[in-house]
């Protein structure tokens, strides 16, 4: 029974596969010096932001590709085949959304992300505000004026660049510097756009921010950051999505993305990651290769990374926290699911340094298919983190015999105050469980949904209900039919 | 992380070469390869991910500078004897037949590995790979002269073997013990090995034991470590385990500046099963790093880990253990729990339990805690009128005792407490 299934899950198809046509202006593929003077010259880039792209590329060239790790085996790929910046040719000066370009408007729409509806949704207390990112650019930030009024600054990296430079100049590269790894000195040396967030002290942001990726140009990588800095005593909830066309080849993501978190001040950051994962015999895809990480650089803050990873040829990230501030908080919580030949590879780090710290994980993975799901995290406890308590789960979940999945935590502790506990297992879904779901009149494929969701459920709630409901409906399309 | 080379196997190699004789008994083929392998490989730093908190590397250059391998010999093992036990003496690698008992006891049979039949030779290397590791290939280059020990079919040992694997040398020297352990079809063993270090001299033991428990035997093992602070250690178990057969091992490490075990499990026949334990209280700059390797190979095997540590003053305790569930070995039961304690703050646990899976049907689940000495546990001793110090040991022997209490020959449970001072 459950090989019909996974069969029929097997086959069951990327949705946002498609390509839109617009016009687009791309730089022909290669990367040099050159090719950085040229994108920071396109971008109208002060001088110190053109330097620290060439330092980072610097860095880069005397780095080596990390192709040792352990279950992600990928072949090599070549940076000079890949095109570093692509737009949407009618950029400029969009005022209202009757200047986007209409195809635009209809692939946003396709996504189920409709720009025109955030609009019409104004008002509505349970409304978001979104930055598109169509390949390299930022299309159109929503509800900007609005946030504006409460001091609030949410745009896309290139504006900030032009109108808050000394924001990005203090807070860029504060939390993952240019030299962090390989595709962090690379996504340095090459960030097209992305979004940048601030948030005023004693700010409660009132609505949820979002950014939405889309890869859409052939032969391009994706190389956005994310800034987002709370200033004392404020909250934000930050929403991140994404989707890439359906494309024989393997397109490349290396983002960047930066928490700062001031005195009391509290980042939610929620991800649902659903890059092309490659078709059944794993061909295309994205390779998705992100730094995530956050900083609690002062007392009684908090930062809590949510996940979703349902896309992705190969996943290789980790959102990490650093409580340096006394009493912070980190939080993880991670869905992962990989069928076909799908890899994932993430986890997350916490680094306890201040005092009475606290971190909880929570990492769920589910695999199906011939594919491989690891979790892999680090918990360090320094010398003087006074009393940090850390409790972490990783649960594995598999569906048939040909996939794998995989635990590698690593748990350093120097503090004899530290209490940290970590629990894994790795299972199957019950057959008891299926027999009593199907006793009740539900049929197999009803009955796996609702375990998982069971199972995930934990993670899911930590979702804003907007996103719950899109990683409820993408959990069941990833797992359609997959029975253990 | 690619792991560097560096030239310490090669320092190693032209110090003990000279005084080391021909090692007959490896296959040519063996040797070869051994000798490639730390050619190419040489010794693990910290950039090889097995031994990644365990820089073995590092501390032979710091401490093994001038090798001198002036070896000592031993007239007499009997302060180290343990009650109700036959006594098999290896001294700096080299089995001894004068100073072992001389006691034949029915279905036993010891050989020296130099003495092998064809069907013994075969044994040889035929489960530790000299090309996994350095430390195997470093022993399978320059192997002393071990033992091959045999339970003949059916025989059932009444009285435990203790084996005392004893290092003695002038300065600096590398001790490569060596042996060969095979439990035939229904047989019952159990055996203690018992490592110590005598004089003032500094040894580097690299100890690798083969063990085959074969259908339905049962073999269970101690290993006791008490090379004390000159004693450096690296030591691998390579345990096959068959049909319906059963490993139990308890490791304590008592003392030894390093200490690094690689227990090596591969369930190879169905049902059968392995036990490990473990426990370490750590002290000064001393470093224990227990890494298990539990490889299911086939369906129907359950396995099971208990490691526990108390680290104290500058030392560090590593655990890292994998559960390996090969594609076929359904129906596994897989469980393994590392439990410490930290009582200072200069030192330093690291843990890192895996679980790589690539079966379905499995019941496979790791647990990891570190904490320090139960505040209220000590209020409750406390108020009862008891010393900070005497709580302190009370609770530490509770902590310990689930490990202990596994040693279930009274002599060696007695000199493991004596010597924890519980």
């Amino acid at each position: 029974m459950s090989n019909e299934i996974l069969e029929q899950h097997i086959q069951s198809e990327y949705k946002w596969g498609f390509t839109t046509d617009i016009e687009t202006e791309t730089f022909a593929p290669g990367l040099n010096e050159n090719v950085i003077h040229a994108l920071s010259k396109k971008k109208n880039e002060p001088e110190w932001l053109l330097e620290f792209r060439l330092k980072s590329f610097k860095v880069w060239q005397t780095m080596k590709a990390p192709d040792h790790w352990a279950h992600l085996p990928y072949p090599k790929i070549d940076f000079q085949a890949i095109s570093y910046y692509s737009a949407p040719k009618k950029k400029p000066e969009i005022k209202s959304l009757d200047e986007v370009d209409p195809e635009l408007l209809k692939t946003f729409e396709k996504l189920g992300i409709s720009l025109e509806e955030q609009k019409r949704l104004s008002g509505v207390s349970s409304n978001i505000a979104v930055d598109a990112v169509f390949d390299s650019v930022s299309v159109k930030t929503t509800f900007r004026e609005t946030l504006a009024e409460k001091g609030i600054i949410f745009c896309s990296f290139s504006e900030a660049v032009q109108e808050h430079p000394d924001l990005i100049k203090k807070y860029m590269g504060m939390v993952v510097p240019h030299t962090d790894n390989y595709y962090a000195a690379l996504n340095s040396a090459v960030f097209s756009d992305g979004s940048f967030c601030y948030i005023p002290k004693g700010v409660r942001c009132p609505m949820e921010l979002s950014t939405y990726f889309r890869i859409n140009a052939s032969g391009t990588g994706q190389f956005e950051r994310t800034l987002i800095v709370a200033d004392e005593g404020s909250y934000v909830s930050y929403l991140e999505g994404c989707t890439a066309p359906q494309r024989d080849e393997n397109q490349l993501h290396a983002a960047v993305v930066e928490i700062i978190a001031h005195k009391d001040a509290e980042v939610k950051y929620s991800t649902v990651q659903n890059w092309y994962p490659g078709d059944k015999d794993g061909k295309g895809g994205i390779y998705n290769f992100v730094t995530k990480r956050g900083i609690c650089l002062e007392d009684n803050s908090k930062i809590s990374w949510t996940q979703v990873e349902t896309g992705s040829a190969i996943t290789w990230k980790y959102p990490s926290v650093i409580l340096k501030g006394n009493n912070s908080i980190g939080e993880f919580y991670s869905v992962a699911v990989t069928n076909n030949k799908q890899e994932a590879d993430t986890g997350t780090k916490m680094i306890h340094i201040g005092k009475n710290t606290r971190s909880t994980i929570i990492s769920k993975g589910i695999s199906a298919g011939v594919s491989n799901n690891s979790y892999r995290g680090l918990v360090q406890i320094r010398k003087g983190a006074t009393n940090a308590r850390n409790f972490s789960q990783c649960d594995s979940l598999l569906m048939g015999d040909t996939c794998g999945a995989h635990t590698f935590p690593y748990i350093e502790i120097k503090d004899k105050s530290a209490v940290v506990e970590h629990e894994a297992t790795t299972s199957k879904i019950g057959e008891d469980q299926l027999f009593y779901c199907k006793q009740r009149g539900l049929d197999a494929e009803k009955a796996v949904g609702l375990i998982v969701n069971g199972y995930c459920k934990e993670v899911l709630n930590k979702l804003p209900m907007e996103f719950a409901v899109e990683a409820q409906k993408l959990l069941a399309i990833s797992l359609e039919g997959s029975v253990g | 992380m690619i792991a560097e080379k560096t030239n310490t196997a090669q320092q190693i190699i032209d110090a003990i070469s000279p005084k080391a004789g021909k090692v007959g008994f490896i296959p040519d083929n063996v040797l070869t390869n051994a000798m490639l392998y730390l050619e190419n490989k040489g010794i693990p730093t910290n950039k090889h991910e097995d031994y990644k908190y365990c820089n073995v590397d590092a501390i032979l250059k710091k401490e093994f500078k001038n090798i001198k391998q002036e070896l000592k010999t031993i007239s007499s093992v009997n302060e180290f004897k343990l009650e109700d036990t036959v006594t098999l003496v290896v001294v700096n690698g080299n089995y001894s037949a004068e100073l072992s008992d001389k006691i034949v006891l029915k279905g036993l049979h010891i050989n020296s590995l130099n003495n092998l039949d064809a069907e013994g030779k075969k044994q040889i290397a035929s489960i530790a790979d000299a090309e996994s590791d350095a430390f195997i290939a470093l022993n399978s280059a320059f192997s002393g002269q071990g033992f091959h020990l045999k339970i003949e079919k059916n025989a059932q040992l009444q009285i435990p073997l203790h084996v005392i694997y004893i290092s003695s040398c002038e300065g600096e020297a590398l001790v490569n013990p060596r042996n060969i352990i095979e439990l035939e079809a229904n047989s019952e063993a159990t055996i203690i090995e018992h490592q110590i270090a005598f004089g003032t001299g500094k040894t580097f033991t690299n100890f690798l034991s083969e063990k085959i428990v074969k259908e339905n035997a049962k073999l269970t093992s101690y290993s006791i470590q008490d090379e004390k602070e000159n004693g450096f250690s690296v030591n691998t178990n390579q345990v096959k385990v068959e049909r319906y057969a059963k490993y139990d091992n308890t490791t304590i490490t008592l003392s030894g500046q390093l200490v690094r075990n690689n227990h090596n499990v591969v369930l190879a026949g169905e049902n059968s099963e392995a036990h490990l334990n473990g426990l370490f209280m750590t002290g000064n700059t001393q470093l224990v790093d227990n890494h298990t390797l539990m490889d299911h190979q086939v369906p129907n095997c359950e396995s099971n880990e208990l490691y526990k540590g108390v680290i104290n003053d500058k030392s560090t305790g590593v655990f890292n253990g994998k559960i390996f569930v090969r594609k076929d070995a359904q129906k596994t039961n897989a469980y393994q729990s590392s439990k410490n304690i930290l009582l200072s703050d200069d030192g330093t646990i690291n843990t890192k339990p895996q679980l790589e899976i690539y079966a379905d049907d499995v019941k496979c689940s790791h647990g990891t805690s570190t904490g320090k000495i139960d505040e209220s546990a000590m209020f409750y001793l406390n108020a009862r009128g008891i010393s900070k110090e005497s709580a302190n040991r009370i609770l530490l022997n509770a902590f310990a005792g689930e490990v202990i209490n596994k040693l279930e020959v009274d002599s060696v449970k007695e000199y493991v407490e004596k010597r924890l001072g519980f």
